[in-house]
């Protein structure tokens, strides 16, 4: 194997494993603080997919520039889900045990009405376009532009969260109410509140991915599922309620799936299924898990 | 300055606390006593928000705020030590007290107010950066109390501030609480050590099976038959 080749499969895999690693965080910051494992995350970024591509062909807004635009809405939308349904199913169910399935049942509802909403909207035809679509040499080997900057914006929105949730008044709120929501709001942390935004923002990370997707693959209602179950690998693989372990957890199943895609394309999925499996069997916690 | 009146408080359908009545007034040491069980961490915990009483009030500043969500009682200068400590494991020192200062208010001050708790607990100035978990017993006790200061409160309530510490840790500790009430924080304590915090509160009330059954001036029931026997074992 040579370096062109090598190179090809790192490079190619932490290009992946960026977009892995922003859906893998969302999921953690809805399952590890607020609690809901959020079956509908791959709709969010098929929302996100398709408003960035809404709006760069029918408006011409640059992709890049519609993360602006994209963020705020998909925060509102998680946002006002959680403060409204979520919080109410919380404070209703008689246990947490209890929360999480009814939860859970809940996002299978959402999933429902959000891709149907996209089918009538959109219809069920692949949609693509084309945005920096020219090869970069790196040593030999060669990628699209828009892989690349999709990984650079992919760490950059990881590094920005990090500095965010440990430098921040509302950061260290999250970080508090991940670990002991009761004795949080005995420091005056609006529980309610921040549990909302945590979904929130989870759901932009998912809307994120969805617009950095949209640059290089080509996108449809039904794309939403495979990545939730990636996401929920990847939680798994990384640790559940760690944030930092589902971001390098990300990079890790990127680099393996790009390796099994070398050896043999078909095959990539399965390998995803096995090792969740084996993780599961082993080392339950994860690489970070508590 | 706190007004609990007639309050019954359950868990699910168990009935905690009957008919309980408390008053702590500006720059007082109250001390709740009892058993194990008796209801003292449940009617802190009606105090701060946790729980919510089904019938009877609280009163604080002549503003009601039995039925108010934890954080806006804090914000109303309301600050609850818990049982057990409950730090934030995973967070330092400095992140933990960081924490107690949430509210806007005491937000801005933090900086300011993070220097006073240093000097009241020198240690914990030194652990700065360490994780709250590394901490011994007596570190983290102090750190917990330290944390409760941190929102600059009017009244602050400790739930067994001495549990798990060694004698003269207790010592320590009851030392700090006593000089808090200098600096014009009122205080409302739960302590098992009955004989120590009836001699540094002003009144206590003595709770059994979820009721008042007795309460006074701490020096009278110092003296008192049934407070000696059942409580001091004399």
């Amino acid at each position: 194997m040579d370096l062109v080749t090598i190179l090809d499969i790192a490079i190619g895999g932490l290009l992946m494993g960026g977009i892995y690693a922003l859906l893998a965080m969302g999921l953690s910051l809805q399952y590890g603080v607020a609690r809901v494992l959020n079956i509908a995350h791959g709709e969010f970024i098929m929302l996100g997919a398709f408003a960035t591509y809404t709006l760069y062909t029918a408006f011409g807004i640059n992709p890049l520039l519609t993360l602006a635009i994209v963020g705020p809405i998909i925060f509102i939308i998680g946002f006002l889900l959680h403060r409204t349904l979520f919080t109410r199913l919380r404070i209703s169910s008689p246990s947490p045990g209890a929360f999480e399935s009814r939860s859970l049942l809940a996002t299978f509802g959402i999933l429902f009405i959000i891709q149907n909403l996209a089918l009538i909207g959109w219809g069920a035809n692949l949609r693509a376009y084309s945005y920096l679509n020219f090869g970069v040499n790196l040593g030999g080997a060669i990628f699209t532009a828009n892989r690349l900057v999709s990984l650079g914006f992919a760490i950059g929105i990881g590094l920005a969260f990090y500095i965010f949730l440990v430098r921040t008044r509302m950061g260290k709120a999250i970080r508090a109410a991940a670990q002991d929501p009761a004795t949080a709001s005995l420091m005056g942390v609006n529980i309610n509140r921040v549990l909302a935004i945590c979904f929130g923002l989870g759901a932009v990370m998912a809307g994120f991915a969805g617009t950095l997707l949209s640059m290089r693959v080509p996108i449809n209602p039904a794309m939403g599922m495979n990545y939730t179950i990636i996401a929920i690998i990847v939680i798994v693989l990384g640790g559940l309620g760690s944030i930092p372990g589902s971001f390098i957890g990300g990079f890790i199943l990127g680099i393996i799936g790009t390796v099994v895609t070398y050896i043999e394309p078909s095959l990539s999925l399965a390998a995803y299924y096995f090792i969740f499996m084996l993780l599961l069997l082993v080392r339950p916690k994860g690489i970070l898990g508590k | 300055m706190l007004e609990v009146s007639n309050i019954d408080t359950f868990y699910g359908k168990a009935q905690a606390l009957w008919d309980v009545s408390l008053r702590v007034d500006e720059e007082e040491i109250v001390a709740l006593i009892g058993a194990n069980g008796a209801g003292k961490t449940t009617l802190l915990n009606t105090i701060s928000g946790l729980l919510r009483p089904a019938s009877g009030s609280v009163e604080f500043l002549g503003k009601k705020i039995d039925g108010l969500a934890p954080h806006s009682i804090v914000e109303l200068g309301i600050s609850h030590v818990p049982e057990g400590r409950k730090l934030f494991t995973d967070m330092t020192v400095r992140e933990n007290l960081e924490m107690g200062a949430y509210p806007y208010h005491a937000w801005k001050q933090k900086e300011e107010t993070l220097e006073h708790v240093y000097q009241i607990f020198p240690a914990l100035k030194e652990r700065e950066k360490q994780l709250s978990r590394t901490l011994s017993g007596g570190e983290q006790q102090m750190l917990a109390m330290g944390r409760g200061l941190m929102s600059r409160p009017k009244l602050c309530m400790f739930d067994e501030p001495s549990y798990g510490l060694a004698p003269i840790l207790v010592v320590e500790a009851f030392r700090a609480i006593k000089s808090l009430r200098e600096q014009g924080i009122t205080i409302l304590l739960i302590e098992q050590n009955v004989r120590r915090t009836l001699e540094i509160a002003d009144r206590a009330y003595v709770l059994e099976n979820g009721r008042v059954v007795l309460e006074g001036a701490c020096d009278k029931l110092l003296q008192s038959d049934y407070v000696r026997k059942a409580y001091l074992g004399i």
